[in-house]
């Protein structure tokens, strides 16, 4: 008979060793990929995605191209070795699709489209890892990878799981919590306050909602916090490279080079 | 990049019929471009590992970037689809950002098409590994090669190849032991006549087969995730020669390969125990070759092949060396 794990102990504790409103550790990675436009792999504890993003540019599908705006296009994979048991997802499967939709409305109203009539962007995201917070972390990966591709947003869109646990709330859930526990994902604009996305698809009391749903617009603010730092960090060394480029004698970098 | 113009496809192919043989990133014809190399970069899987060819340095992008994971899974033998001793099943996807022109449709047919050449080659029973069994006739493992195309910027043939030998040199098999369930003995009356060598009915004396009676297996409870998948030496390396005769180049970068008519693609696996082999051979493009030609491209292939063969074999030891060195320091830290 074996022991059942604690999703929070009398402590206070989670089964990870987190506390309650602990999130798991966060790694941004913005370097150039391939030749996308922008690329960005985020990693939540033991879940890691990477996202590309190629645009704008002439839409792969033409016919479904509008007049006056772009076109944002999702495409999720999820790779086979990405869970414990290993799963082969093809590419039509229902679940992927729905992810890839969920990302494509969430990132409708903040990607400034009108900007770029008739093209599209694309935006590819590859799961290679998952303990949780699959959605949370393929939100957060698309944000940057979007930022990092230069593409203008109205905000930085954050997102984090939250859950609750007979009237306790959590955040950032694990596979283990996730698969006990009713449980949301939430993104939201962190200057704004505003939210772009809210699912849950577990059965929750009408009165443990609006607790949970607060707490973790709450928590989206310390992502935004991480993301800010990432990009900074980013751009600088952009910046100092840049700056120790070797430039035409004379330092100015405008002028021709005479070649005798 | 499927399509190359005429005066594109004019210039690469002058340029390297010149003397020196001259190409766009200034490499000889048979340099490679940079190689990276990890394992163990998917802790889930029993062996894994990303290999990028031609990336820029200091954080740049680009080159051809390939990840391959094995994942290993119990099957039944009787009742299942398993094969006594074990089997091999490889699978490639090529992610949509690499080949991003690409429409859905082609993009599979791309996909099945270097899955077939992965899985013939590797799943060839000259290169089975033996560790793959379980319990003989009953359970094997069922070995699942995932390989990943993240990006391309050419010869993705070769980057291929070697991510799927740097994953199999890191595959672990869990250790098992055979469990035999033995019954309740029934109690014995005591009687003056009974023969002390009573053996049990239905057992002959004469009877000296040795059959296994392990009904189920359990998983041996180590340290380590296993022990290393049997064959290490034996997997091979890939080399494409792209041929514009008169002359043959390696690695070519994807407008060099739109520009060259002909791809010889050749396997070769270099036992300690023996002499190379010969894996496999594949020609792919629309051009043609003299069959004298085929045994001097043969014998240089070999060449080149046994050095990258070399040069991977003490990455992969290097990878081996700083995963259990680092793992040591780290807990010694603490």
């Amino acid at each position: 008979m074996g022991s059942r794990i604690e999703i929070l102990n009398d402590d206070g504790y989670r089964s990870d060793g987190r506390r309650q409103y602990e999130l798991r550790e966060i790694t941004m990675d913005l370097s150039h990929r391939g030749t996308a436009d922008g690329s960005a792999m985020i990693t939540h504890g033991l879940t890691q995605v990477l996202v590309t993003v190629f645009g704008p540019r002439e839409a792969k599908m033409r016919s479904q191209t509008l007049h006056d705006r772009a076109v944002l296009n999702v495409e999720v994979s999820i790779a086979p070795f990405s869970t414990g048991e290993r799963r082969k997802r093809s590419r039509g499967d229902k679940r992927i699709l729905e992810l890839g939709s969920a990302i494509k409305s969430t990132f409708e109203p903040v990607v400034q489209t009108s900007l770029y009539p008739r093209s599209g962007i694309d935006i590819y995201v590859h799961i290679l890892q998952q303990d949780g917070g699959l959605m949370q972390a393929s939100i957060n990966a698309t944000t940057l990878a979007l930022v990092s591709a230069g593409i203008p947003l109205l905000d930085l869109v954050c997102a984090v799981t939250g859950g609750v646990h007979s009237s306790s709330p959590m955040l950032d859930l694990t596979t283990l919590e996730e698969n006990d526990i009713p449980h949301l994902t939430v993104a939201v604009m962190p200057k704004s306050g505003k939210v772009t996305l809210v699912t849950m698809e577990t059965r929750l009391h009408v009165d443990r909602f609006g607790d949970i749903f607060k707490l973790a617009c709450e928590a989206g603010q310390v992502i935004h916090k991480e993301m800010k730092k990432a990009v900074k960090a980013r751009t600088q060394r952009l910046v100092d490279a840049m700056d120790t480029a070797p430039r035409a004698h004379g330092g100015y970098a405008d002028r021709d080079i005479e070649m005798d | 990049m499927a399509s190359i113009s005429k005066s594109e496809r004019s210039y690469i192919q002058t340029s390297l019929h010149s003397t020196p043989a001259l190409r766009a990133d200034g490499r000889g014809l048979f340099d490679f471009r940079s190689v990276f190399l990890e394992t163990g970069i998917a802790p889930l899987a029993n062996g894994s590992a990303r290999v990028n060819v031609g990336k820029s340095p200091q954080e740049g992008g680009g080159g051809t970037e390939v990840i391959a994971a094995v994942k290993l899974e119990v099957e039944d033998v009787q009742s299942g689809d398993g094969v006594d001793g074990g089997r091999i099943a490889c699978n490639v996807s090529c992610s949509p950002a690499a080949y991003s022109h690409v429409p859905s449709n082609s993009l599979d047919d791309l996909q099945y098409d270097y899955t077939t050449v992965l899985h013939q080659a590797l799943s060839h029973p000259t290169l089975h590994p033996k560790n793959l069994g379980i319990l003989p006739k009953k359970k094997a493992w069922l070995l699942n090669l995932d390989v990943t195309i993240l990006s391309d910027a050419g010869n993705a043939f070769d980057v291929m190849f070697m991510a799927a030998r740097a994953a199999l040199w890191d595959t672990k098999v869990p250790k098992t032991r055979s469990v035999q369930y033995a019954g309740k003995k029934p109690a014995r009356v005591p009687d003056e006549n009974m023969d002390v060598d009573d053996i049990s009915a239905g057992l002959s004396g004469f009877d000296t087969r040795d059959l296994s009676v392990a009904t189920d297996f359990e998983l041996a409870d180590t340290w380590d995730e296993g022990e290393p998948l049997e064959g290490r030496d034996r997997w091979p390396v890939c080399i494409s020669l792209n041929i514009d005769p008169p002359v043959y180049y390696l690695d070519a970068t994807l407008p060099e390969e739109a520009a060259t008519p002909l791809r010889l693609i050749l396997l070769f696996a270099f036992p300690s125990s023996s002499s190379p082999v010969l894996q496999s051979m594949k020609l792919l493009g629309p051009g043609e070759l003299l069959l004298s030609r085929i045994k001097d491209y043969l014998s240089e292939g070999e060449k080149y092949a046994r050095g990258l063969f070399n040069a991977l074999d003490s990455k992969l030891r290097e990878e081996d060396l700083r995963r259990t060195q680092k793992a040591r320091s780290k807990f010694s830290v603490r």
